[in-house]
C-alpha cells in the first residue's frame, strides 16, 4: 500500500471471533448440516433398537445387513438427485430410467456372462445420454426441470414397454448375468458387496462435492447462477454434467437391483422417486439449492429405510404404517430439522 | 470539533445500551443513540461498525440482545416493523426490500391500497395513486406500472424512499439511501430531507459521503466496532476519518499516474448493444477510463455486452490489436477481461457461500491439479487477499452474506484481483464504501495502472470519476456524447455533459 | 490540515433529465403482456392444443368436437384445475405441496361416504343422499382438505421446516388416513351431486370453472392475494412493509387445502364413487400443470389462472393422443415428447416477443 494511509492512532484490535462463546455441544457438532447427519444416523440407531424390540433380531448384523443393502439402493438413486438438487434442479425422471435400466440390462446381457460386461456399459451409457437429454433440455431449451424430467420418465416409460412390448418380449424373463447377481450378493471381508459399491460411491459423490472444481461450481450454480455465470462458471456444461451423473446413477441402481432380485419387473423404479428426493432433503440439503452434501443423503436414506424397515416388522396394517411413516418423519424434522429463525 | 454534551430537545426516538451480535460477532455492543424531532443526524463509521444493525434494531427490522429503545419517551418493544410504523417509524433499510416481480404501483401502496365498493383492490386506482404519489414527491419520471425488477437500481433506491417518505413518518432511518442514488436523485432527496425536517420529523441519514454529511447533517455521531464514539454539532472529514478508523488519511484521492503512452488494450468500433448506440472507443494499457453520464444510459449494457454476458449486435471489438468475439464471460476471462458488476447481492457474490469460495471462484482451474482443489494453495490465496485488502471477517470460511457491505464490496473485487486480467472493468465499485476502503481501492486502481493494465471505471460519483480518471467519456442515451480531458476532469462539467450537449467552461 | 475533497458539493441546476435508454414509458398492455408473460403464453399453448385437437378429431371422427366432448373434457379435467390451482397458491409463497395428491385421496373417500349420508347411519339407498346431507357432506369434506392444508402451514410456519419436507411427510399420513376411511374403492356419490358438480350432459362444470377464475380474480384483488404474492417474492422484504408473513402463508396453504378438497369432491362426482388412492398421480401432475401455466416454482410469479389454461393443457395433450390412435404402449412417450415440444414452442415464442419490444 502506498503510504498516505499511515496509522497515527493503534485502534483497538478487531476481535477476532472465533465462536468460542458458542454452547460446547454444538461447537462440538459443528456446522448445522454437520449436526443433521449425525442427527439422522441417531435416529437409525434409535430405530434399530426399537425394531429389535418389536421383533428380536431386527438389529443383528445379518438384519442389518439387509436394512442397508435396501437403504444402499435408495441411496445410490439419491446420489444423483444431490446432484441436480444441489443446484435447484430436480430429477423425476429416476423412475422408468431405473425400470428402463434393468430390463436394457436383462435383455442385453441375456443372463449371460459374456455379455456381462458390454451390457454393462451399455446400461450406464443409456443412463447417461437420458440425464444429459434432460440436463440439455433444461439449460438449452429452457424447460423448467419439474417438467423436463417429467416428460422424460414418460418417454422413457413409453420406450420400455413400447421396446418390450409390455414386458412380453422373450428376452424380458431373462435373468440378469451370474456374475451381476454374485457382485450384488457376495461379501467381502463379510461386508455385502453392494454395500461396498456404496461405499465407493459415498467417497467418490463427496470428494467430487468438496474437493474438485467441478463441485464448487454446483455448490456455486446453486447459490446463484447468475453470479456463477458471470464470475466464468461455465453453467450450461455444468447443469448438464449433473443430470447426466443423475442419470447414471439411477441406470446402475437400476442394475444393481435386477442383481439383487434377478429378475426386471415393470414398476420397480416406482418407490425410488419419493424415497430418493426424500433422502436427499432429510439430509439436511435445500430443494432451492445450493446447500447439503452426500453424507447427509445417504444418513438420510439409512434413516428412512430403516423406519419403513420397523413399521414392517411391525404387525400393523398399511394404513397404520402409512400413517407411522409420516409422523415419524415429522418428530424427526421437528426435532432437528428446522431452519434457522430470523430476526 | 465540538463535541456535545446532553441533548437540549427530548429525544424523538432512543436506544440504550444496545448489542446484538451474530454468532460471536458483535455487530453492536452497548451502543446508543437518539434523535430528536426536526434534525438531520448523521450516523457514520467504517463499513461493518453497526450502523444498519443499529437502524435495524430501531426500526423494528431486528431485535437487540439487550438494551432498550424508546419513542417519544415511552419504552417499546418493536414486534416488528409494522409495530414501528405505527408509532410513524419508517426505515430505508440498506438492502432494499422492494417486490421484484410486483409493478412499482404495487410497491408503493401494498397495504393501503385503494377498495373498490366490492371490498377488493382497485388496480388502476391504485395505479392512479401511486402515480399521483411519485409525481407529487417529485418522482414523476418513474413508472408506476413497470416492474421493479425492470427498473434501474438507482429508480428502485427512489421508490423505496418515495414509500416511507410517503407515509408522513414523524421519524425517518435512511440508511446510505444515496449509495444507488446518481446525482440528481440525491439533490432530489436532500430537498425532501430538509422539507421533513422543517415539519418536524426526526432523520437518521447514513452515508459514507462527507460532502453529503456535511451538506445535511445537524448532528453527527460517529460509530466505530459496534459503539458510538461520540455526538457532534461540527465535524471535520479529518477528524471524524480518525475517529472512524483510528488512523489519518492524508489526501481521499491519490495521486494519478501520468498518462500511459498510446498502446490500444481495448478498441471498440462502432459497437452496438442493446441499449449502445454506436460507440467507438480505445482504451490504453495503463490508462484509466472513466465514463460518466446518468444511470440507464448504456454504461451497465456496454460493461455487460462486452464482457460477454450480454449480446452485442454489431462492430468490433479489439483486444490488444486482434479483432475478438466474446460470447459468454468465460471467453472474456480468457482475453483477460474482468467485469465488477452492479449489484454484488445479485450479480456478484454468492451470499451463503463462504469468503473463500467466493474469493476464489474465478481462479478455480488454477488452483486445481486435475480439477481436485489444492485446498492449502486456495487458502493460502485467499487468507493473502484478505489481509492485502484488509477485510473484515471473523475467518475465511464465514459466510460472504454476513460481511459488511464495503467487506462484501472488497471479496468481490479481490476476486477478480486474483484472476490478473488486463482489462478491468469496473461498474461503481466504490458503492457503499466507507471513506477508508475507498481510498484503498483508489490506490489499488492507481496502482493496477501503473503496472500497466487497463481501468474502465464508471461511477455514479462524478467527483471520483474526475480524481481518478485519465478521460472521461460522458454516455448519454446510448452514445458517447462527450470526451473531456485534462482541464475539463471536473465534477460540474462531467454532470453537466451528463445532460446537455458540450457547454464551455 | 489538508482537504479531503477539494469543493463544495456540485448542486447546479440541470436541465430536464434527457430519456434513458432504459426507462421509456410503455403503454399499459404492454406492461400486462410483459408482467403476465407466463400466462398469455400458457393461454397460447392451450390453444395451439384446442386447434391441434380439433384437426386430430376431426380426421378420426369426421366432425369437429361439440358440446359433448367440451362438457366431457371440463368434467374430466376440473379436479386437475382444482388441484393446481391448490398448488399454485402454496408455490407462490416460494414453498411446495407435496401433499395434495394425499389431500385428494382423503378428501376423495370422504367424498364417499359422507353425500350420501353413509357416514352417519343414513338409512337410504346407498347413492341417493338428501339435500341436506349432500351440503353437509360436501362442507365437511371442504373442512377436512383445509385441516389438512392448516396442518402443513403450521408446520412449515411455526415448525420452521422446509415446505417439501413437511409435506412430503403429510402425505403419506393423509393417504393413510384415507385407506383407512375408504379401505376399498366404493362408497356412491348421489346422481343430484353428480348432475350438479360435473354433468355428463350438461355443461354445469363450465360454470364452476368460470366461478373458479372469477374467484381467482377476487384473490388477487386482495390484501391476503396481494401478501401470497409479496411472501413470494420476497419474505424478508414483505415483512419490512408490514406484511403479517406467518398467518398469511399459513391461511395460503388452508386455502390450497379447500382447494385440494374440492378436487376430491369433483373427482369423486366424476367417478360416482370413491378411490382412497385416485388422487395419488395429482401431486406430480398438479405441479406440472402450474408450471406449464407459468407459475414460477421459486415463487410470487404467476396466477392461478395460467395454471387453469397449463391443466387443460394436459388434458388436452392425453385427449389428442386418444384421438391419434397411439399405441397404448408409446402413449406416455408421446405425452412426454408433446409436454416438452409445447414448453418448447411457447418458450420460443415468448423469447422472440421479448426480442421485440
Ligand atoms: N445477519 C447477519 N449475520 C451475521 N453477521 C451480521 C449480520 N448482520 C450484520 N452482521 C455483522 O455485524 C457487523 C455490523 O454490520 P452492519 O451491517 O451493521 O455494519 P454497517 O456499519 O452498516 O456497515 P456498512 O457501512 O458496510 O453498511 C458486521 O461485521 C457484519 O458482518
Ligand atoms: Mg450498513
Amino acid at each position: 500500500m502506498a503510504s498516505s494511509a499511515e496509522p497515527v492512532m493503534p485502534g483497538p484490535e478487531t476481535p477476532v471471533p472465533t465462536g468460542q462463546d458458542a454452547p460446547l455441544l454444538l461447537r462440538l457438532l459443528g456446522s448445522p448440516t454437520r449436526r443433521r447427519i449425525l442427527y439422522a444416523l441417531l435416529a437409525s440407531i434409535v430405530l434399530f433398537a426399537i425394531g429389535q424390540a418389536v421383533r428380536p433380531g431386527f438389529a443383528s448384523p445379518s438384519g442389518i445387513r439387509a436394512v442397508l443393502t435396501i437403504a444402499s439402493f435408495v441411496g445410490l438413486v439419491a446420489a444423483g438427485q444431490t446432484f441436480v438438487i444441489l443446484i435447484g434442479g430436480i430429477d423425476l425422471s429416476v423412475p422408468w430410467v431405473l425400470n428402463g435400466a434393468s430390463i436394457l440390462m436383462v435383455t442385453s446381457s441375456l443372463g449371460s456372462n459374456a455379455r456381462a460386461i458390454p451390457a454393462l456399459l451399455l446400461t450406464l451409457g443409456m443412463g447417461t445420454l437420458v440425464g444429459m437429454l434432460n440436463g440439455a433440455g433444461i439449460v438449452l431449451l429452457g424447460v423448467p426441470a419439474v417438467v423436463m424430467t417429467l416428460a422424460m420418465n414418460g418417454i422413457m416409460e413409453g420406450l420400455t414397454l413400447g421396446f418390450s412390448g409390455g414386458m412380453t418380449c422373450a428376452a424380458c424373463g431373462s435373468y440378469a448375468p451370474p456374475v451381476v447377481q454374485a457382485a450384488v450378493h457376495d461379501s467381502l471381508f463379510g461386508i455385502p458387496t453392494a454395500l461396498l459399491l456404496w461405499l465407493v460411491v459415498i467417497v467418490l459423490v463427496s470428494v467430487v462435492l468438496s474437493m474438485t472444481t467441478f463441485g464448487r461450481r454446483t455448490y456455486a450454480i446453486g447459490n446463484s447462477p447468475r453470479a456463477s455465470f458471470l464470475a466464468g462458471v461455465d453453467v450450461t456444461t455444468c447443469t448438464i454434467g449433473l443430470y447426466a451423473l443423475s442419470g447414471l446413477f439411477s441406470a446402475l441402481a437400476g442394475i444393481v437391483l435386477v442383481g439383487y432380485g434377478g429378475q426386471a419387473a415393470l414398476g420397480m423404479g416406482d418407490p425410488y422417486l419419493f424415497q430418493s428426493i426424500a433422502a436427499v432433503v432429510i439430509g439436511g440439503a435445500s430443494i432451492l439449492g445450493g446447500r447439503g452434501n452426500y453424507i447427509g443423503s445417504a444418513a438420510g436414506a439409512i434413516s428412512l429405510v430403516t423406519l419403513v424397515s420397523v413399521l414392517m416388522a411391525m404387525n400393523m396394517p398399511e394404513y397404520g404404517r402409512s400413517i407411522i411413516y409420516g409422523v415419524i418423519i415429522l418428530v424427526l424434522l421437528l426435532l432437528y430439522g428446522r431452519e434457522d429463525a430470523e430476526r | 470539533m465540538a463535541e456535545l454534551d446532553g441533548v437540549q430537545a427530548e429525544p424523538a426516538i432512543e436506544g440504550r445500551g444496545l448489542s446484538r451480535s451474530y454468532g460471536g460477532v458483535h455487530a453492536l455492543n452497548d451502543a446508543s443513540m437518539s434523535a430528536v424531532a426536526g434534525e438531520v443526524h448523521a450516523l457514520v463509521g467504517e463499513n461493518g461498525a453497526g450502523k444498519s444493525t443499529l437502524i435495524k434494531i430501531l426500526g423494528g427490522r431486528t431485535r437487540a440482545d439487550t438494551g432498550t429503545v424508546s419513542v417519544g419517551g415511552r419504552e417499546v418493544k418493536f414486534a416488528g416493523p409494522d409495530a414501528a410504523h405505527r408509532l410513524g417509524v419508517w426505515t430505508v433499510f440498506q438492502e432494499l426490500t422492494l417486490l421484484p416481480w410486483m409493478s412499482v404501483a404495487e410497491n408503493l401502496m401494498i397495504g393501503r391500497e385503494p377498495r373498490s365498493r366490492l371490498g377488493l383492490i382497485d388496480r388502476r386506482g391504485m395505479e392512479r395513486r401511486a402515480e399521483d404519489t411519485l409525481a407529487a414527491l417529485g418522482a414523476e419520471h418513474i413508472d408506476p406500472l413497470a416492474l421493479v425488477e425492470d427498473i434501474p437500481l438507482s429508480q428502485r433506491q427512489t421508490v423505496e424512499i418515495v414509500r416511507a417518505i410517503s407515509y408522513e413518518p414523524d421519524i425517518l432511518f435512511l440508511d446510505e439511501p444515496t449509495s444507488s442514488l446518481v446525482e440528481r436523485e440525491v439533490v432530489w432527496l436532500f430537498g425532501q430531507i430538509r422539507r421533513l425536517r422543517d415539519r418536524g420529523t426526526a432523520l437518521v441519514f447514513t452515508s459514507h459521503r462527507w460532502n453529503e454529511i456535511r451538506d445535511i447533517a445537524d448532528r453527527i455521531t460517529v460509530f466505530r466496532s459496534g459503539r458510538n464514539v461520540g455526538t457532534f454539532k461540527e465535524l471535520p472529514e479529518d477528524d471524524a476519518v480518525t475517529l472512524m478508523t483510528g488512523r489519518r488519511l492524508e489526501a481521499l484521492y491519490p495521486q494519478r499516474p501520468p498518462p500511459p503512452p498510446a498502446v490500444p488494450a481495448l478498441a471498440l468500433k462502432s459497437y452496438n448493444a442493446r441499449g449502445v448506440r454506436d460507440v467507438s472507443l480505445e482504451l490504453r494499457k495503463g490508462e484509466i477510463l472513466g465514463l460518466g453520464g446518468l444511470a440507464g444510459h448504456g454504461h451497465r449494457e456496454l460493461f455487460f455486452s462486452l464482457f460477454g454476458a450480454e449480446k452485442m449486435i454489431a462492430g468490433t471489438v479489439e483486444v490488444g490489436g486482434k479483432a475478438v468475439r466474446i460470447r459468454n464471460p468465460r471467453e472474456a476471462m480468457r482475453h483477460g477481461i474482468a467485469l465488477v458488476p452492479e449489484d454484488r447481492k445479485t450479480e456478484g457474490l454468492l451470499l451463503a457461500m463462504s469468503v473463500r469460495d467466493n474469493a476464489t471462484l474465478a481462479v478455480l482451474r488454477r488452483l486445481a491439479r486435475f480439477s481436485i482443489l489444492r485446498h492449502v494453495r486456495e487458502r493460502q490465496l485467499a487468507q493473502g487477499l484478505i489481509d492485502r485488502l484488509r477485510v473484515r471477517t471473523p475467518g475465511l470460511s464465514n459466510p460472504v452474506g454476513a460481511l459488511s457491505g464495503g467487506n462484501q464490496q472488497k471479496v468481490l473485487l479481490g476476486r477478480w484481483l486474483l484472476a490478473e486480467p488486463n482489462i478491468f472493468l469496473l461498474y461503481d465499485v466504490t458503492r457503499g464504501v466507507d471513506v477508508a476502503t475507498k481510498h484503498e481501492i483508489y490506490e489499488l486502481i492507481m496502482r493496477l495502472a501503473k503496472e500497466g493494465r487497463a481501468i474502465m471505471l464508471y461511477s455514479s460519483d462524478a467527483e471520483e470519476l474526475a480524481h481518478l480518471s485519465h478521460r472521461v467519456l460522458v454516455m448519454r442515451e446510448g452514445r458517447i456524447a462527450a470526451e473531456l480531458s485534462g482541464a475539463e476532469l471536473d465534477a460540474e462539467i462531467i454532470v453537466s455533459a451528463a445532460v446537455r450537449d458540450r457547454i464551455a467552461t | 490540515m489538508p482537504k479531503l475533497s477539494s469543493r463544495p458539493p456540485c448542486v447546479i441546476e440541470l436541465p430536464p433529465e434527457p430519456r434513458a435508454v432504459s426507462d421509456n414509458r410503455r403503454p399499459r398492455w404492454v406492461h400486462r403482456l410483459a408482467q403476465e408473460a407466463g400466462l398469455f403464453l400458457a393461454a397460447t399453448m392451450l390453444g395451439i392444443a384446442v386447434i391441434l385437437y380439433c384437426v386430430v378429431f376431426l380426421i378420426a371422427q369426421r366432425h369437429l368436437p361439440g358440446g359433448f366432448e367440451l362438457t366431457s373434457t371440463v368434467n374430466s379435467t376440473l379436479p386437475l384445475v382444482l388441484a393446481a390451482v391448490a398448488q399454485t397458491l402454496v408455490v407462490l409463497t416460494r414453498g411446495i405441496d407435496l401433499s395434495v395428491g394425499g389431500v385428494i385421496d382423503l378428501t376423495n373417500g370422504l367424498a364417499a361416504i359422507t353425500l350420501d349420508g353413509s357416514a352417519w347411519g343414513h338409512a337410504g339407498q346407498p347413492g341417493t343422499g338428501s339435500i341436506g346431507t349432500m351440503i353437509l357432506g360436501s362442507l365437511l369434506v371442504l373442512a377436512v382438505g383445509g385441516v389438512c392444508g392448516l396442518i402443513n402451514g403450521l408446520l412449515v410456519t411455526l415448525g420452521r421446516l422446509q415446505p417439501i419436507l413437511v409435506t412430503l411427510a403429510t402425505l403419506s399420513i393423509f393417504q393413510g388416513i384415507a385407506i383407512r376411511v375408504l379401505p376399498q374403492p366404493g362408497g356412491a356419490v348421489p346422481q343430484g351431486y353428480t348432475n350438479l358438480l360435473a354433468n355428463p350432459n350438461w355443461p354445469t362444470s363450465v360454470l364452476w370453472l368460470v366461478a373458479l377464475a372469477v374467484m381467482w380474480w377476487m384473490f388477487r384483488r386482495t390484501r391476503f392475494g396481494v401478501g401470497v404474492y409479496a411472501i413470494g417474492n420476497d419474505a424478508a422484504g414483505a415483512a419490512a412493509i408490514g406484511v403479517p408473513v406467518a398467518s398469511v402463508r399459513i391461511l395460503a396453504y388452508v386455502l390450497g387445502g379447500v382447494c385440494s378438497g374440492a378436487a376430491g369432491l369433483f373427482l369423486a362426482a366424476t367417478a360416482t364413487a370413491g378411490d382412497a388412492t385416485a388422487g395419488n398421480t395429482y401431486t406430480l401432475t398438479s405441479i406440472v400443470a402450474a408450471v406449464l401455466g407459468g407459475v414460477s416454482l421459486f415463487g410470487g410469479r404467476g396466477s392461478g389462472i395460467g395454471a387453469i389454461f397449463g391443466a387443460f393443457v394436459s388434458s388436452m395433450i392425453v385427449n389428442i393422443l386418444f384421438f391419434a390412435h397411439i399405441d397404448p404402449l408409446y402413449q406416455s412417450f408421446y405425452e412426454g415428447v408433446f409436454l416438452i415440444a409445447a414448453v418448447v414452442l411457447v418458450g420460443g415464442i415468448g423469447h422472440l416477443l421479448r426480442r421485440r419490444y
